[in-house]
């Protein structure tokens, strides 16, 4: 973990009120695995700093996915190219595959597909299948950067733009054919719930990426923590910052 | 030549016979037991670092969301998660040890016999040079608050743990109290070495949308700037009302502040909340004080301390 000094170098409009910033640095960047987040420091007002996933990264920069819900990431939304922000990077246990997690199906639902996008580049020499869900046609993103990594079916909750339902009923219904390794996953609480229960029926492990309100994000205000059962079966608070922001699905009380 | 170089001075602090580097201590629960800051920057430049709340048990502490950021402040409600003493000395002593600066144990409990419990085994480690009583959680509901609410009460409980305490004892007291002075007179009677001031201030945030506290705890304890003319005000009468050294704390974010809190009769400092905005706070606030005393050709710290001209 480092606080990096970035120069905002590009800014993009996905779709409504959903923006792609790119942060570019002058020196290197400690090395980013997928699935890691990092914590941006807006100016004045804004005490605590705002978390969001790596959405792309290479040696010098990182792309962030950024929907504006409050008053943070309306700030941010306002800024312009050129603007120094400072970020500390990268934070967190990332996704990580065993050998034998050969066929990885990536489920994302709106915005939370940013943080899956990292993983084929993280771990280039697996086979990829993507479940992208979004509500409406407006609002479907990221449909060209998966199709990149292999077979990408995207579904919107109104139909009017692909597949029509909710991606997890969509995946539900694809799943015996697919026959994934793993699902690795990141979006809204009800999809994860539905995400939990394939799972746990298709005995398919999955792993989520999870949201919670952070403080420090290094590991020592324990204000992020989440109830994660342990192996001897207890729960633990776990701090979602440093110990996640990745969970076992099976594992963590959503 | 520039004169600023050259011109030398003294940060150290001496309180209750510990000898810190400067005043620039990390508040408890803003920092962890040290490790992850290390990462930013050598923590070993710090006065001294402060733990976590440590318990005789271990705690899981409160359900999340335990933070809301408010207007210049911020809102927690941990709740006293900690490994419990035998995981503290497992988990945490083998680092804590190989520090060069002053360690200080934050020991919080909730019965008597707790805290005396783990104020004997805490004060007892090589690595500890000092205990911090936390009589002053507003995030626990048995414990903590009970003990440092009325001044009979932090008599009592100082007076039961100073006779297993083998370390200065500093005291920390609540803000949530009717007169600051008069509980720092009865630490003091208890035999409190030194205090320390403020713990946060009780306060709620509400979703009035969704109608429901932001917290899951509904109350949680306010820090961060937005309390620090509260935490002034408190270290001044504190300072007033006894003869002990005075830390003090609450909203600190630069050495500005520092300075406000010396000048209001502190001799030194803990850092919270700043921690948590920016992780290298720590080693910016030892930088930046040093400088500022050059600029202002201050000497020593001493001279600051209680200098407040009403
Ligand atoms: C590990 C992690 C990764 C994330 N990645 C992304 C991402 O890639 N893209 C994206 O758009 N959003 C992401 N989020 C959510 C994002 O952090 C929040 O939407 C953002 O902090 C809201 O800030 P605000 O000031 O606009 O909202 P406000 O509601 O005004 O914020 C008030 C406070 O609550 C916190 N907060 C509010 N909503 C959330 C939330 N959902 N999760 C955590 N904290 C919150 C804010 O950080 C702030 O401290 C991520 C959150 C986490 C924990
Ligand atoms: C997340 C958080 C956790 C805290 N935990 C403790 C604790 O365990 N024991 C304690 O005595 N004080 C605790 N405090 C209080 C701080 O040590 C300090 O007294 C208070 O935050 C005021 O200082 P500040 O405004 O610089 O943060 C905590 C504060 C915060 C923000
Ligand atoms: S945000 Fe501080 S421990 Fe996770």
């Amino acid at each position: 973990m480092k606080d990096v000094l970035f120069t905002l170098a590009e800014k993009k409009l996905l779709c409504d009120g959903v923006w792609e910033f790119t942060l570019a640095s002058q020196e290197a960047l400690p090395p980013i695995r997928c699935g890691q987040f990092l914590h941006l420091k807006l100016d004045g007002a804004f005490l605590l700093r705002r978390p969001f996933c790596i959405y792309k990264y290479d040696t010098h920069s990182v792309s962030l996915v950024v929907a504006v819900v409050g008053g943070g990431t309306r700030r941010l939304a306002e800024l312009s190219a050129g603007t120094r922000l400072s970020a500390v990077l990268p934070i967190g246990n990332g996704f990580t595959l065993e050998k034998k997690h050969r066929k990885i199906l990536l489920l994302g639902g709106g915005v939370g597909c940013a943080p899956l996008a990292t993983v084929p580049v993280t771990y280039p020499d697996r086979e990829y299948v993507s479940y992208l869900g979004f509500s409406r046609a407006s609002n479907v993103m990221f449909e060209k950067e998966f199709g990149a990594f292999g077979k990408t079916v995207v579904g919107t909750d109104d139909g009017s733009y692909g597949r029509g339902g909710y991606i997890t009923d969509i995946l539900a219904a694809d799943i015996d054919a697919l026959c994934p390794d793993i699902i690795l996953t990141c979006g809204p609480t009800p999809m994860l719930k539905a995400v939990a229960r394939l799972s746990h029926q298709k005995k398919i492990p999955a792993y989520m990426s999870g949201e919670s309100h952070m403080g420090c994000g290094v590991g020592a205000c324990l204000v992020c923590t989440c109830a994660v059962k342990q192996p001897d079966g207890t729960i633990a608070n776990k701090r979602a910052c440093v110990d996640g922001p990745v969970f076992n699905l099976e594992d963590i009380l959503l | 030549m520039n004169e600023q170089t050259e011109y030398t001075v003294d940060t150290a602090v001496r309180i209750c016979g510990v000898d810190f580097k400067n005043p620039i201590i990390t508040a408890s629960g803003t920092f962890g037991f040290g490790k992850e800051y290390a990462e930013f920057y050598d923590i070993n430049a710090l006065g001294g670092i402060c733990t976590k709340g440590l318990t005789k048990e271990r705690r899981e502490g409160n359900a999340s969301p335990r933070i809301a950021e408010t207007p210049m402040g911020m809102l927690n409600s941990v709740g006293l998660q900690n490994p419990g003493v035998e995981g503290f000395i497992l988990e945490d002593v083998p680092f804590l040890s190989s520090l060069d600066t002053v360690v200080i144990g934050n020991v919080a409990g909730r019965t008597e016999e707790d805290y005396c419990y783990a104020v004997e085994k805490v004060s007892a480690l090589d690595c500890i040079r000092m205990i911090e009583l936390n009589i002053s959680c507003p995030n626990v509901k048995a414990g903590g608050m009970a003990f440092g609410v009325l001044p009979e009460s932090v008599e009592k409980i100082t007076k039961a743990v100073k006779k297993y305490c083998h370390k200065p004892l500093m005291v920390k007291l609540s803000p949530n109290v009717a007169n600051i002075a008069d509980n720092a007179r009865a630490a003091e009677n208890g035999g409190a070495d030194c205090l320390s001031l403020i713990n946060t201030v009780g306060g709620m945030a509400v979703d009035w949308r969704r109608r429901r506290p932001v917290l899951a705890n509904v109350c949680g304890g306010l820090s961060g700037p937005a309390v620090k003319p509260i935490a002034l005000k408190m270290v001044y009468e504190a300072h007033k009302a006894v003869k002990i050294p005075i830390v003090g704390m609450g909203g600190i974010m630069s050495a500005e502040d520092v300075m406000e809190f010396l000048v209001a009769g502190a001799t030194a400092v803990e850092v919270g909340s700043a921690n948590i905005f920016d992780p290298h706070t720590g080693i910016n606030l030892v930088n930046e004080l040093t400088n500022l005393m050059k600029r202002c050709k201050i000497k020593s710290v001493y001279e600051v301390t209680g200098s407040l001209v009403v």
